[in-house]
């Protein structure tokens, strides 16, 4: 047995079958950020106001984010901590996320996956991940958010750029995160603005907008950028607690070394 | 205690011969970055594994005892990407390595380079 169809419907048939269909016309073109990238420059997070010569655990080495003067005397109580290097850094602890804004701060490399509805920032060191929601969401109501290493960020395309905002974020008074092995912190005030993009020279570009109304009297801008490695590199596991032999003891901030005996080598005085 | 006659003091200043670990996962105070040995020695191990590798070397000192050395590099994805291997160093095989030591005198350090016997050098050797 066959059905006829109707007459009427046939012209919108073959409109259907001929033409892709499109649920969201407005939907972007996403662009191509696959491959594997590296960090561009040294982990001093904020390059453009770098002073003195040499990396994040050079003494003299220090960064001028617009600190209030509490935050400006905090600094400077942990740049004297990393001066004799006793700072401890929750990223050497292993199992500790980095979070914001410092996993665009880090060695190894990143890979950056783009999805209709979500962004991940996969950095390969720690390891870490930070999840961008752009499928039109908000943030959460601030009595259903709590801090997080990486805090909630949503954002939006505009055009190949991506935009999102990030709340949320652990206080750097918690010890549970530094923004530099300088000794940079925030508070739990801070939340930023971010707008990624492949810039000119091909770089992935993250240009940080963070404010902080404990801590800072203006915006810091800061801008940090990764290059694509050549086609086919790999990243790899990071099982940061495979074999650390570098544990912090949490009372004098000392970087331990652990022998191939398991036990602690150094015999530094007071140590 | 450092046994002089087995450890050649390369160089004060070290600075430009320092590999290191300038991507640790930790901070690297530990290490006398002002001062340069050169150990010769047998490979007893090569830890390829994160968040740092170790090359573990026997080093005789000058009783005749062999002291085994616990030298700190890069983590293996960073060195893997640049060709370096699990096999880079076998177990048994002579070396020469060259290390910012332990500020404390224990036997070990930031590793900086290698030569293995067949003059085949690994890491940084200026």
């Amino acid at each position: 047995m066959t059905k006829q169809i109707p007459r009427s419907v046939i012209p919108a048939l073959c409109l259907a079958l001929a033409l892709p269909i499109s649920t969201n016309a407005a939907e972007p073109t996403l662009p191509d950020w696959s491959g594997v990238w590296a960090m561009e420059g040294g982990t001093v997070f904020d390059q453009a106001t770098k002073t003195g010569e040499g990396g994040t655990t050079t003494p003299g080495v220090r960064e001028h984010p617009p600190y209030n003067a509490e935050y400006e005397a905090r600094y400077q109580r942990n740049l004297a901590l990393r001066d004799q290097g006793i700072l401890p850094d929750p990223n050497s602890l292993c199992g500790i996320p980095t979070g914001f804004p410092r996993i665009f701060n880090l060695p190894d490399v990143y890979e950056f996956a783009v999805t209709p509805k979500q962004v991940w920032v996969i950095a390969e060191n720690g390891p870490n991940v930070m999840r961008i929601y752009t499928d039109g969401r908000d943030h959460p109501p601030p009595e259903d958010r709590w801090p997080t290493h990486t805090g909630d960020s949503v954002g939006h395309w505009e055009g190949e750029t991506l935009v999102f905002t990030t709340v949320s974020l652990h206080s750097s008074e918690s010890g549970r995160t530094l923004v530099d092995r300088t000794g940079l912190i925030l508070s739990e005030a801070a939340h930023a603005t971010t707008r990624m993009r492949i810039n000119a020279q091909g770089q992935m570009e993250v240009e940080m907008t963070i404010e902080d109304p404990l801590a800072l009297t203006a915006p810091w801008v800061v801008v940090k950028r990764f290059n694509r490695l050549e086609p086919g590199t790999r990243a790899y596991d990071y099982a940061c607690n495979e074999n650390n032999r570098n544990p912090i003891d949490e009372e004098t901030g000392w970087t331990y070394t652990i022998g191939p005996d398991g036990r602690i080598m150094d015999k530094l005085e007071g140590q | 205690m450092r046994h002089e006659k087995f450890l050649t003091v390369l160089a004060a200043g070290a600075m430009v011969l320092w590999a290191g670990l300038g991507t640790a996962h930790h901070s690297d105070a530990m290490f006398d970055r002002d001062t340069t040995l050169e150990l010769s020695g047998t490979v007893k191990e090569f830890q390829f594994t994160n968040p740092h590798t170790w090359l573990q070397v026997m080093v005789p000192n000058e009783q005749g005892e062999e002291v085994e050395w616990s030298l700190e590099w890069g983590s293996p994805n960073q060195l893997g990407r640049q060709g370096i291997r699990p096999s880079t160093f076998p177990a048994g095989s002579k070396v020469v390595v060259r290390t910012n030591p332990m500020r404390d005198g224990t036997p070990g350090g930031a590793f900086i380079g290698a030569m293995l016997a067949d003059g085949k050098t690994v890491g940084r050797w200026d």
